[in-house]
């Protein structure tokens, strides 16, 4: 009885179990993992809770998720005679996995600059949250955490202070830091390298520390540029993994990357750009249905594909 | 500005300083290495040189290589500095992690030179007190060094670049501003060299002759000046550097 309770109850998000613990009143830590929530869960309650508490928790998710968490209007970057992004309208909606696919030189990597202040757009605007990114860029930097494409780590430091720097960049505490951190080193399998300085690291683990310093803050928005590049497989399928747990802690997530099947699996919704303008957006069903094909990267390669052939 | 993470970025800068072999290096055993050098050298009173003017000079060395490290280091951080800006933290909290850590290794660059050369001999007339105005004239000079660096760092393509281009603002400041001896052309170009107010003010200190007009000029040049370079140095920084 217990195995079918944890079977259903990873069903579950984050949220939807937090709730549930609530329910029992049941007190659980906001670093506690959903595995350790799941098992605690499994001990105190019956099935027909959890059917109960998934029916109430799946319409709370449909009504507050269908609000717009950012909006971009109209957005250009140009760089001298280059138009890296032209008139990019798109909505991400609060709670959701958003990939944004597309070729090389395609404009995400700018897109993510601009949403994240990097850099100032040549015109239109992008609104996180209800403030303008050009505007009130310090607001927007309060609810955000970025990981940039290149794994940019203090080498002379290790990881635990790469990621302490991070935390008390956001004004976290020493402890909410190390609670946090030793969740995700653990999660990422970085908690044996954890005292060793990031310059000895390994292309894959740079970018897991690269991860976790963007996610230390507990953002309300991460935006993670191409986290999985450079990855062997098997450090892939993990950082994924650990990406995929996230979607349940009510987090908007905007990532860009290459590994389509990946984004097919995790994603919410995906936007194709090329030439800086967004040429398709839905979710991965919706897409795979409307080009008629079996996966997303026949989708991609579909629309891709066809505006290089029109471009030779 | 945000004590918390003021302390956080001036303890990362200070790690690096100790961690990093380059500014371990150049920062710390350099100067050592500098005052036992030139102790040995010129304490011998038939060269002519006094050690009285050796021990300023080669205080006023170690903080001019601040340029090099400051340089360096700004140019070969420019992508994580881009990501720092994307965190809460501000501009100013940062440029003032980098000058409060510039100043403390200032003063403990003065405090190994002066240590060492305490050992080799050196002996200041100056009384305790007056030795002390020696560290906030150090700290403060350092700003013109973080502010030549932060300007060489902003033409600088790159950290090996910035390396070699420092080497501007060094070497003058080397020549013309220290013990090195003056021909009355080299003094005219000296009274536009920063470190030469630093090195006359010091020189006055370890003398105890610091109650004059003399060294409250010297003062009053090395604040204006220091002030007014880390200011350019800033600006243009923002502006061009962080690209």
């Amino acid at each position: 009885m217990t195995s079918d309770i944890e079977s259903m109850l990873k069903k579950l998000n984050r949220k939807e179990l937090l709730e549930l613990a609530h329910t029992k009143k049941i007190n659980i830590p906001k670093n506690w993992s959903a595995q350790f929530i799941i098992e605690l869960l499994s001990l105190n309650i019956e099935v027909e809770e959890i059917q109960k508490s998934k029916t109430k928790s799946t319409k709370i998710k449909e009504k507050t998720e269908m609000a717009p968490i950012i909006v971009i209007e109209d957005l250009q970057k140009k760089f001298e005679n280059v138009t890296a992004i032209d008139g990019l309208n798109l909505e991400i909606r609060k709670g959701e996995l958003f990939s944004l696919l597309g070729p090389n030189g395609a404009g995400k990597t700018t897109t993510l600059n601009i949403l994240t202040g990097i850099l100032q757009p040549t015109k239109g605007n992008a609104v996180i949250d209800g403030f303008d990114v050009a505007k009130n860029a310090s607001e927007v930097k309060k609810i955000i955490g970025v990981c940039p494409q290149e794994a940019t780590v203090y080498s002379f430091l290790n990881a635990k202070e790469n990621i302490e720097l991070f935390g008390k960049l956001h004004s976290l505490s020493r402890n909410q830091i190390e609670k946090r951190a030793d969740i995700m080193l653990k999660l990422l399998g970085l908690t044996d390298a954890s005292q060793r300085r990031a310059g000895g690291y390994s292309g894959g683990m740079l970018r897991k520390l690269n991860l976790i310093m963007a996610l230390i803050n507990d953002p309300k928005i991460a935006f993670l540029d191409e986290p999985t590049v450079g990855m062997d497989a098997r450090a892939r399928r993990n950082t994924w993994e650990f990406i995929g747990s996230l979607k349940g802690e009510d987090k908007t997530i905007v990532l860009t990357t290459h590994y389509i099947e990946e984004a097919e699996a995790l994603s919410d919704r995906v936007g194709i750009i090329d030439y800086g303008k967004l040429i398709e957006l839905g979710t991965p069903e919706e897409l795979i249905e409307k080009y008629g094909v079996n996966n997303l990267e026949q989708v991609f390669l579909n629309i891709t594909g066809r505006r290089i052939m029109e471009g030779l | 500005m945000n004590s918390y993470v003021l302390g956080a970025l001036v303890n990362v800068e200070l790690k690096k300083l100790i961690r990093h072999p380059v500014n371990l290096f150049m920062n710390l055993l350099f100067p050592a290495l500098l005052t036992i050098v030139f102790m040995f050298t010129f304490s011998d009173p038939e060269l002519g040189m006094s050690i009285n003017s050796v021990v300023p000079g080669l205080v006023v060395y170690a903080v001019i290589f601040l340029i090099m490290t400051v340089a360096q280091s700004f140019s070969s951080d420019k992508k994580l500095l881009r990501r720092l800006s994307t965190t809460p933290m501000t501009s100013t909290e940062f440029i003032s992690s980098q000058i409060i850590s510039n100043m403390i290794v200032a003063i403990v660059q003065l405090t190994i030179v002066f240590t060492l050369a305490y050992l080799m001999g050196f002996r200041p007339e100056s009384s305790f007190g007056g030795i002390a105005l020696a560290l906030p004239l150090t700290a403060i000079f350092a700003l013109s060094s973080v502010g030549l660096g932060l300007i060489t760092s902003t033409v600088s393509k790159n950290p090996e670049m910035a390396v070699g281009l420092s080497f501007l603002f060094i070497l003058p400041q080397m020549f013309f501003g220290t013990f090195m001896p003056l021909s009355s052309s080299t003094e005219v170009i000296a009274k536009f060299v920063p470190s030469y107010y630093l090195f006359d003010a010091l020189k006055l200190v370890f003398e105890g002759s610091w109650m004059n007009s003399a060294f409250f000029y010297d003062m009053a040049i090395i604040s204006s000046v220091s002030v007014l370079i880390v200011i350019i140095g800033i600006a243009l920084f923002k502006k061009y550097g962080s690209r």
